[in-house]
């Protein structure tokens, strides 16, 4: 039981730190942005580049947020800035950008699947059963990702800015804050999590150019049911992850990987505002 | 009129390297250049190309030499019907050589049959393709699984197995037959789960895993990623049972590193065979490909093998007349690295295989090998 308990809680944190970045971007512009699979798999391929080159774990992460954000940057500047009032568009047009992404991946390293070595390993002794020490950190890491945005947020300047264009963006406007500026570093934070993300789960996952894609379609119904609140996805991650856990050992890990899609689809049906507070 | 004399003088510069003039045999290669079979395609082509290299520096076949006509099938059904047909149709092949998947030599079945082309099957797969034009010189689960099962059984006495596999027809079949095989060997199966093909998170199968007890581990799952994933999984979840893995060839072991160590592997081809025939096969790929080299693998060598085993029929036969080359193929034995094979049973072959394991530094270490494993009754004759 405890061991069903263990998996529940590290695959909600697994599926909170994956999320957080696209919640970002949907919270701030209202655009759900389908290339995130493909900065999730930059930032796989980044720790990867940085194990190349020999760096030490807490550096690699940093790296993979700098890379993630810097595509995201880009990324903004350059295509979605011209679609936030078309957001059926920018799903297309994300979604085809990280197809472009998967295929630049793929000219500059290769199609086959590549091995990052994990920086713990082994196993740790709780309660009488050896649980996977790595698995455990992913709790420590999404509290820490939750933590630092919510001082993010509600602590600087910027998360004020940000905190104001979500509320009214014409108002914000006339108030003085640049709304396209926030737009842009939250793209860029949005990506660069995703990419951070990656790089997280490389030792858990092989590396490769679709590596991000398994968990675009959690990530996306996860947020659909937070409605931008990170508290609401923390929670939804609980409960929708502990659920996919639940079902995937008692009844059959094939239907498992479908239960958070259908039932944040449920979810949505009977209350269209999901877990957030309405 | 124009594109056959084209064709002709396009034969003609590939006969040039010895200087021969009759008309060449044509050897058609439809292989996954593209799709899910690409990353190891490439090493399937360079096999096929050394053996007509060589074949055509000692004279050819009954003074004719060979030519390669290689073709994408995009790993798939789609690709390979176009790939059979151009190669049946437009380039008139003698004869098609090649690994596939499952689902493009079930595609191309039906096109060599019309073609009356005959077709050596090169690739490992799920067993029980049965063609009168189908010959295969690769294993089949009959083959694969016993040593794997045999060793566990006796040497590490396991009596209890945990079954992991992908989502598919071949880890599903590769699995079905395992566990029959386990149970007729007195073990029992505890568990038998899946994840599908794209599923990366086997958390809660390890979870079972752990919780019931079994005493060794046997998974066949896709090749690349989810291989990698569960290996890395069950590795970080502390597993260290005796794990066998259906899915693993020698290359990708290398590159996963320590979490591939003390994995067994069961193949009939390891690059670690110590035989004159495969040292000298080894020496002849690294001369002729340098540094271009893809290792030699359980795949490619048989297309190697297969060159060979055309050639000795074609000659047996006197000539490149489709059914006495596909009546001469199950008579003759060739030599080769994997040792001497006859395709004599129902259309397959009697292979060696070997169990190996990983080593810390990567490499593929021969724990015993099973000289002649049958393939079983595959194509048993209708009565």
């Amino acid at each position: 039981m405890l061991t069903v308990a263990l998996d529940a809680v590290t695959t909600a944190a697994l599926l909170f730190i994956i999320s957080s970045g696209l919640l970002i971007v949907f919270g701030v512009m209202k655009i759900i942005n389908f290339a995130h699979a493909a900065f999730v798999t930059v930032g796989g391929y980044a720790a990867l580049v940085g194990a190349w080159l020999g760096l030490p774990w807490l550096l690699v992460l940093p790296l993979a947020f700098v890379v993630g954000a810097v595509c995201g940057a880009l990324t903004e500047a350059v295509i979605v800035r011209r679609l936030y009032q078309r957001p059926l568009d920018a799903i297309l047009a994300t979604w085809g950008l990280g197809i472009v992404i998967g295929q630049l991946v793929t000219l500059v390293f290769g199609r086959e699947v590549q091995f990052v070595q994990a920086p713990i390993t082994g196993t740790v002794d709780l309660a009488g059963i050896d649980y996977s020490a790595y698995r455990l950190v992913m709790i420590a890491a999404a509290v820490l990702i939750a933590v630092l945005f919510t001082g993010l947020l509600s602590g600087t300047r910027l998360g004020l800015s940000t905190r104001a264009v979500i509320m009214n963006e014409m108002l914000a406007q006339g108030l003085g804050v640049n709304s396209a500026r926030v737009r842009l570093v939250t793209f860029a934070i949005g990506s660069g999590l995703a990419a951070l993300s990656g790089a997280l789960i490389t030792p858990l996952s092989s590396v490769d150019p679709n590596m991000g894609l398994p968990w675009l379609i959690s990530a996306f119904m996860l947020v659909m049911v937070s409605g931008g609140s990170l508290l609401a996805l923390a929670v939804s991650c609980l409960v929708l992850g502990g659920c996919q856990v639940i079902v995937s050992t008692f009844v059959n890990p094939i239907l498992g990987g479908l239960t958070i899609a259908i039932l944040a689809a449920i979810v949505l049906r009977i209350r269209p505002e999901g877990f957030a507070r309405a | 009129m124009r594109s056959r004399l084209f064709l002709t003088s396009l034969a003609a510069i590939a006969a040039m390297t010895p200087a021969m003039a009759a008309d060449p045999i044509r050897i058609g290669v439809p292989v996954g250049l593209s799709g899910a079979n690409s990353v190891v395609a490439p090493s399937v082509v360079q096999s096929a190309e050394l053996a007509v290299e060589e074949i055509n520096a000692k004279g050819g076949v009954l003074g004719r030499p060979l030519a390669l006509e290689v073709a994408d099938d995009g790993s798939g059904a789609a690709g390979a019907q176009k790939a059979f047909d151009a190669l049946v149709f437009q380039k008139k092949v003698n004869v098609l050589i090649s690994m596939e998947t499952s689902a493009a030599r079930n595609a191309g079945l039906p096109i060599v049959a019309r073609g009356k082309t005959p077709f050596i099957y090169t690739s490992f797969y799920e067993g029980k393709s049965c063609s009168p034009y189908l010959y295969v010189n690769a294993w089949v689960p009959e083959q694969q699984v016993p040593p794997i099962v045999d060793y566990f059984n006796n040497e590490k006495k396991a009596k209890s197995y945990f079954l992991i596999g992908s989502d598919y027809a071949f880890g599903r079949g590769m699995l079905a037959f395992t566990k029959s095989y386990i149970e007729k060997t007195g073990g029992k199966v505890l568990g038998e789960e899946y994840l599908p093909m794209d599923g990366s998170d086997w958390t809660p199968i390890i979870s079972k895993l752990k919780a019931s007890g079994a005493d060794a581990i046997i998974t066949s799952t896709a090749g690349g990623a989810p291989n990698v994933t569960l290996t890395k999984q069950l590795r970080a979840a502390g597993v260290n049972l005796p794990y066998g893995n259906l899915a693993v060839d020698e290359g990708t072991a290398k590159s996963m590193g320590g979490d591939a160590t003390g994995i067994y592997i069961s193949a009939s081809y390891v690059t670690g065979i110590d035989s004159a025939a495969n040292k000298s096969f080894l020496a002849a790929m690294s001369k002729k490909f340098g540094a271009d080299l893809k290792t030699p693998n359980d795949l490619s060598v048989p297309e190697y093998e297969a060159v060979y085993a055309y050639k000795a029929a074609v000659e047996k036969a006197g000539g490149t007349d489709p059914t006495k080359v596909l009546a001469a193929l199950e008579e003759v034995s060739v030599d080769g690295p994997r040792g001497a094979i006859r395709m004599n049973k129902q259309r397959h072959a009697p292979l060696t295989m070997y169990l190996g394991q990983v080593q810390a530094d990567g490499g593929v270490k021969v724990i015993q090998s099973f000289p002649n494993v049958d393939p079983g009754a595959q194509c048993p004759p209708k009565s």
